[in-house]
């Protein structure tokens, strides 16, 4: 067991460390680029309403990133 | 006085697989409900009876075991070809969900624009939360195995420790799905590209959460003494869901995320 806790505390939780600031570091320098882009056929299908809610937001629909068939919802694109 | 001339278990009556059975029609049958007819009445029933069925079933099997010294070696080995062969039901599971990707990632279509990603897709860049995410599995591999190292030295403390770590990785894998999904730049309504990649991650992310709760069921058991230092299948079946989970996660972002993208 001892072998694992070495293990543990010295490589796995350290590894973890390092890419949580590898990824808050990329999140920061990424810039605010919002793909203006043309409504596709293939994509943002609505053949048929979503169970909840207005049927046209998924589970997860986040206004600020993402592009519904009426456009962004956040005025903030 | 009647005695069993036999290592097995002959289980008593039990209401529970018939309650399951009853569950797992009603959320079927309620799921088509919800999404055709807008009533949500069936499902809830269903899903109800299902917490409850499970709730009461493995309470049952706990005090047989723990309690009533049920679980022989014999009856511990046919319990874990049990546990080998559901892992193994759930890895066709998944492989379908696999075939599915490549299928539609390898000759894309020109519906798509010809190529993968489809034009208009931004992936998610494998190299920020999805490797934290990589990282995170992977530590919980080895604290769960310090776990099981320290059950079977009779080491109580270091074995709620770990325990405790590995679910705190558990969850905070979980924590950083969620909030991928939130922020992701699409959806699953988004053809090809969003349906494999939000179906698969998403049946995935639903095992980490089986797989964290298990967890915490023996960390609860362990806290209660149930455990030996030579018996704890429920452990060791819990680990083993553990590690499918991480494989399974390993695969994915490998395919998905990176080959993917």
């Amino acid at each position: 067991a001892r072998t694992w806790k070495i293990l543990s505390f010295v490589v796995s939780l350290p590894g973890v460390g390092v890419c949580m600031l590898n990824a808050r570091l990329k999140m920061q320098q990424r810039s605010h680029d919002s793909p203006e882009f043309v409504t596709y056929f293939h994509l943002c299908i609505r053949t048929k309403a979503l169970s909840w809610n207005d049927g046209n937001h998924t589970l997860f629909h986040n206004p600020h990133s993402y592009l519904l068939p009426t456009g962004y919802e956040d005025s903030g694109h | 006085m009647a005695h069993q001339a036999h290592a097995y278990h002959m289980v008593d009556p039990s209401p529970w697989p018939i309650t399951g059975a009853t569950a797992a029609l009603l959320v079927t049958s309620g799921l088509a409900a919800w999404f055709h007819f807008n009533s949500m009445i069936l499902i809830l029933m269903g899903l109800t009876l299902l917490l409850l069925t499970m709730y009461q079933w493995w309470r049952d099997i706990i005090r047989e075991s723990t309690f009533q010294g049920h679980h022989t070696l014999p009856v511990q080995k046919s319990l874990r070809y049990g546990m080998i062969l559901f892992i193994t039901s759930e890895v066709f599971f998944f492989l379908g969900f696999f075939w599915a990707f490549y299928h539609s990632s390898l000759a894309p279509t020109p519906e798509l624009g010809g190529l993968w990603p489809p034009t208009g897709i931004t992936p998610l860049d494998p190299f920020e939360v999805p490797l934290l995410n990589t990282a995170v599995l992977l530590a919980s591999g080895i604290t769960v195995t310090w776990a099981h190292h320290s059950l079977m030295e009779g080491q109580r403390k270091e074995a709620i420790q770990s325990l405790f770590i590995t679910v705190l990785l558990g969850l905070y894998f979980t924590a950083l799905q969620a909030t991928e999904y939130y922020e992701s730049p699409f959806t699953i309504a988004d053809g090809a590209y969003g349906s494999t990649f939000f179906v698969a991650t998403g049946f995935h992310g639903l095992h980490v959460i089986i797989g964290s709760t298990f967890l915490i069921v023996c960390l609860l058991r362990q806290t209660q003494y149930h455990f030996t230092s030579n018996h704890h299948f429920g452990f060791e079946a819990a680990a083993w869901y553990w590690h499918f989970v991480d494989v399974v996660w390993l695969f994915l972002y490998v395919s998905i995320y990176w080959w993917g993208s």
